[in-house]
């Protein structure tokens, strides 16, 4: 345990983080000064009502958007300095996306939608086509690969997403209100997929503003006017 | 191994052919700009070719001497007056002609065992052969000797063979003109040479001048020793320049007219008309281009046009494709690997369409077309970089997009 570096150093690591939107009297800080740890292996929901901050942080977070002030250093790479290129790769490699709104390509199958991210990989896998069927089959939709989008269940169609997120083999995943666009019992499948990713290993943060949904994982941060105002764990509630 | 260029292309294709009615409608204008510009190209090429090929043959080394109808005091006395042998002799003693001959002719009805049939019989002299560009084919050509001594011999065209004789051997028949009696010497051979006038360039009887002169054209107002008009050949064009001054000084000599008056005669120079030939196709030529020209830049913004309403429509697709790892160079690549590939298939499209057009009006006009490989490559090219041009800002405004606020997009 002592000889594990992952322990000592955080997968994330924020310091002082802030991010101004607006100009003049009319400035808003959509992030101030957020100072936050994740480990690798963690399952984090960051919870608040909108405009709280917490998509900001998901952008950041992702290497979507650049902190205006403070340091972001995720999986050892610092992303504050980083060039868009830089982002660009760190996004293939590390970060898997999950959207609300799924973000599928509606005309292309299930299987062309899972392997794109390996589009942008470089070098180039030669085995993008089976590393898609093996992402399919985690999620459970090996008999789906080539259905499209618009012939699969809004549950289905967020799984392959997820599949999507996962086919890089990313270090981080980063869910965006996951189950905002599905029923309640959906949003069951689709949580309990997560926490089973989570206890194979990944590290997952989700952005969400219902309680119920965070309560899937085990260390809730509520954020307020750019400020992490909470920071719970309890490993218990589920 | 998958190259990632096909990749890129298979994405470009598969996004045209999700929108089949729109891929063509924004293909029309650069079709019409290429097939525009290499029927351009090609008649460039081949009025380029024309001139080229005949520019030491005899027909462009020709000038011809025609009396002047309205004119002054001559044409008081006169409808027109002729020249004289005295004139044709002159002007083929001017040094760098190559040959020189009178020309003398009218149409008669001519009879023989077999039929009648109407032809250009024509006088000549020694020299007409020569000046006419003419081979005998078969038999001889008439000689000086028959042409002395007015005798009734004629070398005729292959149309007066196929028709006078239904084919069958002329040499040493007999045909009549005014009920005149001649013996076939010799044949021309073929010409496709176009008559001035139009006329089937291989209709005609050729007999000696005088004979023609004493016993067939007598009635036709023309006294002793006179020519209809002059074809001149000089050796080379270079030559036609001087060799028209001097034509012009004798003339003017025999004619009595001072170096300022109005000439009675009229000087045709074939390559001064084959300038104007030149001229005419560059003006057909410049037309074209512009017309590539615009249509190409039309072409060009329906491209650049169509390329920004299908960046907006997949707004979404490209900050998604961003979010999980494409470079802006790589959303770049994609859209213009679309618009290169609309421009593509237009430039083949367009090749194609001027190729067709282009068979279809050289069987109707008098336009000369040269195809070739540089051509196609040129007109092909000109599609490409319309492509490179127009599809560079939809690309470039799709590459700089933000990925969250793109992926927020309705």
């Amino acid at each position: 345990m002592l000889g594990d570096r992952r322990l000592e150093t955080p997968l994330i690591e924020t310091q002082g983080l802030t991010k101004l939107y607006g100009s003049g009297s009319g400035i808003i800080r959509a992030l101030d000064g957020v100072d936050l740890r994740i480990e690798a292996g963690e399952f984090v929901a960051v919870i608040g009502a909108s405009g709280s901050g917490k998509s900001t942080l998901m952008n950041m977070l992702g290497g979507l958007d650049k902190p205006d002030q403070g340091e972001i250093s995720i999986a050892g790479q610092s992303l504050s300095r980083m060039s868009k290129r830089a982002l660009a790769y760190f996004r293939n490699e590390t970060i898997g996306f999950v959207f609300q709104q799924f973000q599928l390509l509606p005309k292309k199958s299930a299987l062309t939608n899972v392997r794109l991210p390996m589009q942008y990989r470089r070098p180039r896998r030669e085995n993008e086509l089976e590393l898609a069927r093996d992402s399919l089959d985690r999620v459970g939709l090996s008999d789906r690969v080539h259905h499209k989008p618009t012939e699969l269940s809004g549950g289905q169609q967020q799984r392959v997403a997820i599949a999507r997120a996962l086919v890089g083999r990313p270090q981080l995943l980063l869910a965006d209100e996951p189950t905002g666009a599905l029923d309640s019992k959906t949003s069951v499948d689709v949580m309990q997929l997560l926490v089973d990713l989570n206890r194979q290993g990944l590290t997952i943060v989700l952005i969400t503003h219902d309680k119920e949904v965070a309560d899937y994982a085990d260390r809730v941060i509520t954020m307020r006017d750019g400020q992490i105002i909470e920071d719970q764990t309890h490993a218990g509630v589920r | 191994m998958r190259l990632p260029g096909l990749t890129t292309l298979g994405l470009a294709m598969g996004s045209l052919l999700e929108r089949p009615f729109r891929t063509i409608l924004t293909m029309f204008g650069i079709v019409i700009g290429v097939a525009a510009v290499f029927a351009m190209l090609s008649i460039g090429e081949g009025t380029q070719k024309k001139i080229l090929e005949n520019i030491d043959s005899v027909q462009a080394r020709t000038i011809t001497v025609f009396p002047n109808w309205s004119n002054g005091r001559a044409s008081r006395r006169r409808a027109w007056r002729p020249f004289t042998e005295q004139d044709v002799r002159d002007i083929q003693a001017i040094p760098g002609v190559f040959a020189a001959t009178g020309d003398l002719s009218s149409e008669y009805n001519i009879v023989s065992e077999m039929s009648d049939w109407r032809a250009n019989v024509v006088g000549v002299d020694a020299a007409y052969l020569k000046a006419n560009d003419l081979k005998i084919q078969r038999g001889r050509p008439i000689t000086d000797t028959e042409i002395e001594r007015s005798e009734t011999v004629a070398v005729i065209g292959t149309s007066v063979v196929r028709s006078l004789f239904r084919g069958q051997n002329p040499m040493g028949e007999r045909l009549k003109i005014q009920n005149i009696p001649f013996t076939v010497i010799g044949i021309v051979g073929e010409t496709d040479a176009q008559n001035w006038r139009g006329q089937d360039s291989n209709n005609f009887v050729l007999i000696p001048r005088p004979t023609g002169r004493s016993r067939l054209f007598g009635d036709d107002r023309l006294v002793r020793n006179q020519v209809r008009s002059i074809t001149i050949v000089g050796d080379n064009q270079d030559a036609l320049a001087m060799i028209e001054r001097e034509i012009d000084f004798i003339l003017r000599r025999s004619r009595s007219l001072t170096a300022d008056e109005a000439p009675d005669f009229r000087i045709f120079n074939f390559s001064a008309n084959r300038q104007a030939f030149a001229e005419s196709q560059r003006t057909l030529s410049l037309l074209l281009a512009t017309m590539g020209a615009v249509s190409l830049i039309v072409g060009g913004v329906g491209v650049m046009n169509i390329m920004l309403v299908s960046v907006t429509e997949r707004t979404r697709e490209i900050g998604l494709r961003m979010a999980i790892g494409a470079r802006g160079s790589d959303i770049m690549g994609q859209f213009l690997t679309e618009a290169l590939l609309l421009s593509v298939l237009s430039g083949l499209l367009g090749l194609g369409l001027g190729y067709a057009v282009s068979q279809i009006s050289l069987g109707t006009d008098n336009i000369e077309m040269v195809f070739s490989t540089r051509i196609a490559i040129l007109s092909f090219g000109s599609a490409l970089l319309v492509g490179v041009v127009f599809g560079f800002l939809p690309a470039q405004r799709a590459s700089r997009l933000n990925p969250i606020e793109a992926l927020r997009h309705e």
